[in-house]
């Protein structure tokens, strides 16, 4: 009997598998090469963080896995499946700021991915409200935008990515424009829901003090071309504390990182 | 004292003072008629002015209508392709500059002295600034706000309907105050260039036999639809601001609304 070799074995929901990817951009005077043979994976449930300097292609591997873009070559899979286009019932994105629709309320915005499907309109307010109340902003369904605070739009943003349930959660900086003090609370809030959710989540970050305190894993990447370049395990213990900021192990990590990113900026 | 109250007090005073420096003799009867003796002379030529508004009254709309319509659909197409962009924008740029008036006795050569030919100078007189704030409404729309639509899986209609459209309809109503307010401009002032009929006419028949209470009648006319226009914007904005609250057009909109009484008309 013929072995089931050309069979693929089913992947769990949540798993992330990048292979070989390339990206190239092509200008009208030269082609850039945004990522060379980038191959990653991320197992269910992991709290994975891409750090990197400006131009590494961090962003571009996202939005490849969001299906937001198409890369040159090689192969993205999520849940086992390609993505060839946006899915948010796989894919869930929060995106640095600004991306809340100013004319919708919080929960209006929470709503719009399932309205674009036509969820029924008790069905869809009552999942937003779950979402809402997920990332701690119960009550606040009825403000605008323009009425709540930086970090709070980025709990409605998280909403927004959580509503549909999907088992992975891509996020690109979505704390850079916040303030310091807003950023540690988020992170904590970010690794709260994660826990409670237990969705795969990427994460892309410049800081790498927020890197550490975040993932579970650490993908550096260099620029031009953007290549992985180091994966750190970060074995911290969690809950995740801020007294860890100051620690050894800590402080190694951040170190090691630097070193790479300090040899290519 | 609100901004509002002494908005009121600013505007009751200078009535008050249309009628009484006349009266009291500062000013001649010639360079400012009293209120009183003006809407006098309105009145009793009622029957001259009511017809007058009605053909003025009957070009504005429609030239509104070919420059609000027409600035807003070509708006739309170059804002949000950039083909026909690069092939439009800079002949519609320079012909922004080029005093339209100039055209006007051509169209009169064109189309007779008739409606026709304020119709077609009042619409691209209010065409030019409609379209170019449409195009500049579609094409400064956040990109992040159309990224994070599509990874909601939004289609093109959708991100059309749900997105573009109201992100820029701020934009479109600041093009349609302007846009608008000039046709108005455009459909008196060819009226009173060259012309047989319209309150432009009659101000400037008036003019030239030196009636000025007849003048400053029309002049009262055409300040009135400028204020009514300028009521019907706000009440639109009003009524967009329901669902644009968030852009600071909706809350100045709102703000403005607040205190919805005479204001000067810009």
């Amino acid at each position: 009997m013929q072995p089931l070799a050309n069979i693929t074995p089913l992947k769990p929901a949540g798993a992330i598998e990048v292979r070989n990817v390339g990206q190239i951009f092509k200008t009208t005077t030269q082609d850039v090469v945004a990522l060379e043979d980038v191959s990653l994976d991320v197992k269910p449930g992991r709290f994975v963080v891409l750090v990197g300097p400006s131009g590494c292609g961090k962003s571009t591997l996202l939005m490849m896995m969001a299906g937001l873009r198409q890369q040159t070559s090689g192969t993205i899979t999520i849940s086992g499946a390609p993505i060839p286009e946006p899915d948010p019932n796989r894919v869930g994105v929060v995106f640095q700021e600004a991306s809340l629709f100013p004319w919708l309320t919080a929960e209006e915005n929470v709503e719009f991915p399932l309205a674009l499907r036509g969820v029924t309109k008790s069905d869809r307010r009552a999942r937003a409200q779950d979402a809402l109340k997920l990332v701690g902003l119960d009550g606040f369904g009825k403000r605008h935008p323009h009425e709540l605070s930086g970090g709070m739009k980025q709990r409605v943003s998280i909403a927004r990515g959580l509503v549909q349930d999907p088992p992975v959660l891509l996020m690109d900086e979505p704390f850079a424009a916040l303030d310091e003090q807003t950023r540690m609370t988020m992170g904590d809030e970010l690794l709260r829901i994660w826990t409670a959710t237990g969705k795969t989540v990427v994460f892309v970050t410049h800081s790498l003090t927020e890197a550490v305190y975040l993932a579970d894993e650490v993908i550096v990447m260099s620029p031009r071309p953007g290549r992985i370049v180091d994966h750190l395990q970060v074995s911290l213990p969690r809950p995740r504390t801020y007294d860890m900021l100051s620690g050894d192990a800590f402080g190694s990590l951040r170190d090691r990182i630097w070193r790479h990113i300090r040899k290519s900026a | 004292m609100s901004a509002a109250t002494i908005r009121r007090l600013i505007v009751i005073g200078l009535i008050a003072l249309w009628e009484i420096l006349p009266r009291a003799g500062f000013i001649p009867e010639l360079f400012l008629p009293s209120l009183s003796s003006t809407l006098a002379a309105g009145w009793n030529e009622a029957g001259e002015y009511a017809p007058a508004l009605a053909v003025t009254l009957y070009e504005v709309a429609i030239s509104m209508t070919f420059a609000c319509g027409g600035g807003i659909l070509l708006g739309a197409v170059v804002g949000s392709l950039p083909r026909p962009r690069i092939l439009i924008m800079p002949m519609v740029s320079s012909l922004y500059a080029v005093p339209l008036v100039i055209l006007y006795p051509v169209f009169t050569v064109w189309l007779g002295i008739g409606s026709e030919s304020k119709i077609a100078f009042a619409s691209i007189y209010g065409f030019l600034p409609t379209m170019l704030a449409t195009a500049a409404g579609i094409q400064t729309i956040d990109p992040q706000l159309l990224l994070a639509a599509r990874s909601m899986g939004a289609t093109l209609s959708q991100r059309l309907v749900r997105v573009i459209i109201p992100a820029a309809i701020p934009t479109v109503l600041s093009g349609l105050r302007v846009g608008g307010a000039l046709v108005i401009v455009g459909v008196v002032v060819s009226e009173m260039l060259i012309s047989s009929a319209g309150i432009g006419y009659l101000i400037s028949r008036y003019r030239t036999i030196l009636d000025s209470p007849h003048v400053f009648a029309g002049v009262l006319l055409v300040l009135a639809m400028a204020i009514a226009f300028n009521a019907a914007i706000k009440w639109i904005e009003r009524k967009a601001a329901i669902w644009q609250t968030g852009t600071h057009a909706g809350q100045t909109a709102v703000e403005e609304i607040a205190p919805a009484a005479l204001q000067p008309v810009t």
